[in-house]
């Protein structure tokens, strides 16, 4: 029994050692100026300092922001409101939204992109603007998570029975909706856009070929800053790392602890 | 009440607009973009899709993609088992410790990624330099910057996704069988040859489906690190729609229905293969 353990432990630690030695190894890049030997020398921060001083890094990290909020915040809302149309008053066509929800899941991102590109490039309206397309691509992209994690969350509720209670107490289903399950459900809604955060923070594919070289965000900015500078990027790279993990990190607790407050009620 | 109740209909108005302008309707036009000749005034053609299979370079795109996804799959897919079958038998702080690694881990691709082997493995890569100096010929001598080095990536972010997929597996493989089969005196490999891998098959196989279709579509990385010199499905399909002065939608788009095409008749594959497992399991 001991002896099956051993070789199990063995197994986890060689796989995390894997996993951890290139992230490991670019930390230690961006900390010290000088590695061609076997210990790097010359340990400074001055990279990071400077990296937070560049307005253009700053200014990246802006963009990356805000075209994170916007396609996020129209899923939410579009999703809820179908949602909203389909549990209460249509259930039979609720199979059609899922099924447009779980396309993108397998189209992914280069196809997505591409298809979108090539259909509204030589539009003369707003429709032609690269961010429009970029916000549209984004919101289909993260489609799949947020539907998914929306509709779990009002399993998990019973919508049916909180919207009858509502009810009784003579609110109208609309307001009932709003008021009464889109707060039960938030914290299945926060989970899910911080998946979708974690998404839009990691894509390049849709950024490079919809909005090129006009809306830099910080992984374009890594994208150029490797090929003139590796001690500035491996910076930049530790910055968007962090800001991936704690994402992830915050999702992993807020999923545990929804769990755990589950098995409680229950 | 039922003119009323169509009226809610109109809340799904912004979500039907949105998926049929930037979902339905491109991916529709990039089919039959497919069709139509990039030059000339045809209605219908097949060019496009001769000069995908008649042409070396996409010929060569066609065979690679389907390698590296093959090869990254298949050494995601044997480390994922090990992990996860480790991960069922040990629990408590190490095993909170792997799964919270997996699961940070599972968001560490794309540039990144390139940039972090480029920094371990590239040319002037500190590994590289590492093995110079202590006469590593192996280390010294790597080259990132060929098919095997996209390879070796690729395996690097099938590894914690894969991971992550099979563990829950693992739950349905009772410790009753186990023993009973020890009982029975069978040895350990005997038993997960014999009864472990084929109850695990259907997962097994789902999981390299998602493996495979994760590794096809996969562009960021090897565009970070080959930039546009390499055969691959992905890196050929946005070759035909970005960085050119004259847009390739007929090309692109007989690219792009070759590449979904390889997606589909993978899952068909392995859900044929999985169903003859699951038919062997209701028969037992």
């Amino acid at each position: 029994m001991k002896k099956k353990n051993t070789g199990a432990v063995v197994a986890m630690v060689l796989i995390l050692i894997y996993l951890l030695i290139p992230l490991i190894i670019s930390v230690i890049y961006s900390l010290f100026s000088n590695w061609t030997g076997i210990i790097p020398k010359g340990f400074t921060v001055e990279t990071y300092a400077k990296l937070f001083r560049d307005p253009d890094f700053l200014a990246s990290l802006g963009r990356t922001l805000l075209i994170c909020v916007i396609p996020i915040a129209i899923t939410i809302v579009i999703v809820l409101l179908a949602l909203f149309v389909t549990v209460i008053y249509f259930p039979r066509l609720e199979k059609y939204v899922q099924i447009i929800c779980m396309i993108p899941y397998t189209i992914q991102g280069v196809i997505l992109s591409v298809s979108i590109l090539s259909m509204y490039v030589s539009n003369k309206s707003f429709l032609g603007n690269r961010l429009i397309m970029l916000i549209g691509a984004y919101c289909i992209i993260i489609l799949p998570f947020i539907y998914q994690g929306i509709r779990n969350g009002m399993r998990a509720v019973n919508i049916n029975v909180l919207l009858e209670a509502a009810e009784m107490l003579g609110a109208t289903r609309i307001y009932a909706f709003f008021k009464v399950v889109v707060p039960n459900i938030l914290s299945a809604i926060i989970v899910s856009s911080l998946l979708a955060v974690g998404i839009i923070f990691g894509d390049y594919v849709l950024v490079r070929n919809l909005a090129g070289s006009q809306w830099q965000n910080v992984q374009i900015y890594l994208y150029q800053a490797m090929k003139s500078d590796s001690m500035k990027s491996s910076a930049v790279f530790c910055v968007i790392m962090a800001v991936t993990f704690i994402i992830a990190a915050v999702v992993l607790y807020l999923q545990s602890h929804e769990g755990k407050t589950a098995q409680k009620a229950e | 009440m039922n003119k009323k109740k169509y009226v809610y209909l109109i809340a799904l108005l912004p979500f039907l607009v949105v998926a049929v302008m930037y979902e339905i309707i491109p991916l529709i036009m990039i089919i039959i973009n497919s069709f139509q000749p990039d030059e000339g005034a045809a209605v219908f053609t097949l060019a496009n899709y001769q000069k995908v299979f008649s042409k070396l370079l996409y010929q060569k795109a066609i065979i690679n993609s389907i390698k590296i996804s093959l090869i990254s799959a298949g050494i995601g897919i044997v480390i994922a088992f090990i992990g996860a079958r480790a991960a069922h038998q040990v629990q408590g702080r190490l095993h909170n410790v792997f799964m919270a690694i997996l699961n940070m881990v599972s968001n560490f691709a794309g540039i990144p990624l390139a940039f972090a082997y480029m920094i371990m493995l590239g040319n002037a890569g500190v590994l590289v330099q590492l093995g110079k100096k202590m006469g590593f010929d192996a280390l010294a001598n790597f080259n990132l910057y060929t098919s095997g080095g996209v390879s070796m990536i690729y395996v690097y972010f099938q590894i914690p996704l894969s991971t992550l997929l099979l563990i829950p597996a693992f739950e349905g493989v009772r410790k009753e069988w186990q023993e009973a089969s020890m009982l029975l005196g069978a040895s350990r490999s005997a038993f997960w040859f014999k009864v472990g891998i084929p109850v695990l098959m259907p997962s097994i196989l789902s999981t390299f489906s998602v493996l495979f279709a994760n590794a096809l579509a996969a562009y960021a990385t090897v565009y970070a690190l080959m930039m546009n010199n390499i055969a691959l499905l992905p890196i050929q399909i946005a070759g035909c729609f970005v960085g050119e002065v004259q847009i390739r939608k007929g090309l692109g788009g007989a690219l792009s229905v070759t590449m979904m095409i390889v997606m589909v008749v993978m899952i068909l594959i392995t859900n044929a293969i999985s169903k003859r497992f699951q038919k062997g399991a209701a028969k037992a």
